[in-house]
């Protein structure tokens, strides 16, 4: 019974999703808990365990200025006054790098020895780091693509290879199922590729997270909430009178209508991107914490039975993971197409002109 | 207790949001500009091609189908020209036989008559030289015979009217 409780704190972490208490645990203490939370959170650090960790930049203002250190160790060693949140909670522990003078970080949250933190944390994360290699990854691989086609001009322009032929067939679907079928033929092609760009890089960053070391940069909501507010200020953008006087003023309705039918119109605005950040977000963080939850039992088994009967519990649980792997990559394609779909589909909307079919009856 | 570990789902960090906007702006403006733009422009000046040709081949395949129908056409004609003539030919030969046959048959006809007539007519002939024989003969046997009292005259004159009478019958 003492044994089964042993687990429920990670449980606990596992259900409540939400803001915990202060764990002043150091996650590398026991290496058989694994806390979910802290593994798909952002990380001032990209993790190759077990070759190591590359630490990123610090970029924080301090008393009006702007301060930057290369990695989290040199900001902890610049004698600037910084230290470990950690080395705070336990200050008679101090754990050094492999030189033996260097101090480490623990929990890489920089403070001041008085609790205080920098006024604005400006780092480079490891969400931000695999975001922007999503984009480079783009870059390069259409890229190609398009220096291939600029280099098949003379022959046709006929496709050829598997790489072109993949990735030319999802460059079409984007531009002909999701662009031109929600915008119109008359301006797609506008917003083209801001969806091209937006799926493809969701779709990668999504996938990111199935590789080893890789980061689900689209599982933290604030990476989702960027992406999102494009597609709010494009769609905006995009919006015609028509789109505007529907909004404001909606056309055909008794003028006291408008009281209640404005702000809910007006509400509607913001829930669009609303509805599209949290969707993407859950849906990746969610799928992210599946696969280190059912891997997470082996450890769980070898915490409670011992490692021989973890391992050998590792033949229910990796099966296990592999299926949902497979459901996860689906989950990537899916929505990467539905992120893209719903913002063609707004964007849509608000561009389309209500000018040659006036007789709709305002349904909407 | 400070919170170390603190992770929550929803973190809000806004140093993150202003980051993301930035990277993710700045690649939307080089992927517009140097990838998608480019690649798009080739994409659908592949398909103008392919739609262009497809257009040519059309084009092409219903020139072809009116030549052949143009060629069927001629084909028929010449048949029905080559089947005309053959017709003629048959029957100028047909004619030709059967006048050769009427002909052949007319001359025959002839040569049967002319033979017949010349028959007749040695016949005739034959006849008339037996009975002169034949008279001559009995003249000379009665002559032999009655040489003495008969007149050779008066008894010519007896067997010519014999003769004539005989011819009349």
């Amino acid at each position: 019974m003492r044994r089964a409780l042993r687990f429920f704190p990670i449980l606990l972490m596992v259900l409540l999703a939400g803001p915990r208490p202060g764990v002043a645990a150091d996650p590398n203490a026991n290496p058989k808990r694994i806390d979910i939370l802290y593994k798909i959170s952002d990380h001032h650090y990209l993790d190759f365990k077990p070759i190591g960790k590359v630490e990123l930049p610090r970029i924080l203002r301090v008393d009006g200025a702007w301060v930057f250190y290369p990695s989290t160790t040199a900001a902890l060693n610049s004698g600037d006054g910084w230290t470990d949140a950690w080395y705070l909670a336990h200050p008679d522990t101090v754990i050094y790098k492999a030189d033996g003078t260097t101090i480490a970080p623990v929990s890489y949250d920089l403070v001041k020895a008085d609790g205080s933190t920098a006024e604005f944390d400006f780092s480079i994360t490891s969400h931000l780091a695999w975001f922007a290699f999503a984009g480079v990854l783009v870059l390069v691989l259409f890229g190609r693509l398009a220096s291939k086609y600029d280099r098949s001009r003379k022959d046709g322009l006929v496709p050829r290879g598997t790489f072109m032929n993949i990735f030319e067939s999802l460059v079409i679907f984007v531009r002909d199922d999701i662009a031109k079928a929600n915008i119109g033929e008359e301006k797609y092609l506008k917003y083209t590729p801001y969806l091209l760009s937006a799926f493809f890089m969701i779709l990668f960053m999504n996938l990111f997270g199935l590789a080893p070391w890789g980061v689900t940069s689209t599982s933290d909501i604030m990476v989702t909430a960027v992406l999102a507010l494009f597609t709010f200020f494009i769609t905006q953008k995009a919006g015609t009178k028509d789109y505007w006087m529907h909004v404001l003023a909606m056309p055909g309705v008794p003028k006291f209508m408008l009281v209640i039918l404005t702000p809910v119109e007006i509400l509607g605005l913001f829930t669009k991107p609303f509805a599209l950040t949290v969707r993407l977000f859950a849906n990746m963080a969610s799928g992210k914490m599946l696969v280190y939850s059912i891997l997470g039992m082996i450890f769980l088994f070898a915490d409670m039975f011992g490692d021989w009967v973890g391992i050998g519990s590792a033949a229910i649980w990796i099966p296990f993971t592999l299926f949902i792997y497979a459901i996860k990559i689906f989950a990537s394609f899916l929505q990467a197409y539905i992120f893209t779909m719903f913002s063609a589909l707004f964007i849509g909307l608000a561009a389309a002109d209500h000018s040659h079919d006036h007789e709709h009856g305002h349904a909407h | 207790m400070t919170p170390v570990f603190a992770n929550s789902l929803v973190n809000v960090d806004p140093g993150l949001f202003i980051w993301t906007a930035v990277v993710f702006f700045g690649f939307l403006l080089i992927l517009g500009r140097f990838v998608w733009k480019p690649l798009l422009a080739s994409l659908s000046e592949r398909e103008s091609s392919i739609r262009g040709s497809l257009e040519a081949a059309e084009q092409a395949m219903k020139n072809a189908e009116e030549i052949r129908k143009n060629n069927d056409a001629a084909l028929r004609e010449a048949e029905a020209l080559a089947l005309k003539l053959r017709r003629e030919a048959v029957e100028e030969a047909e004619r030709v036989r059967a006048e050769r046959i009427e002909k052949a048959k007319s001359e025959a006809d002839e040569l049967l008559a002319k033979a017949k007539q010349t028959i007749e007519t040695e016949k005739k002939r034959a006849l008339d030289e037996l009975r002169q024989e034949v008279a001559d003969l009995a003249i000379q046997a009665a002559g032999k015979i009655l040489h003495a009292e008969l007149d050779a005259e008066k008894n010519r004159k007896l067997v010519d009217r014999f003769l004539q009478d005989l011819n009349r019958n």
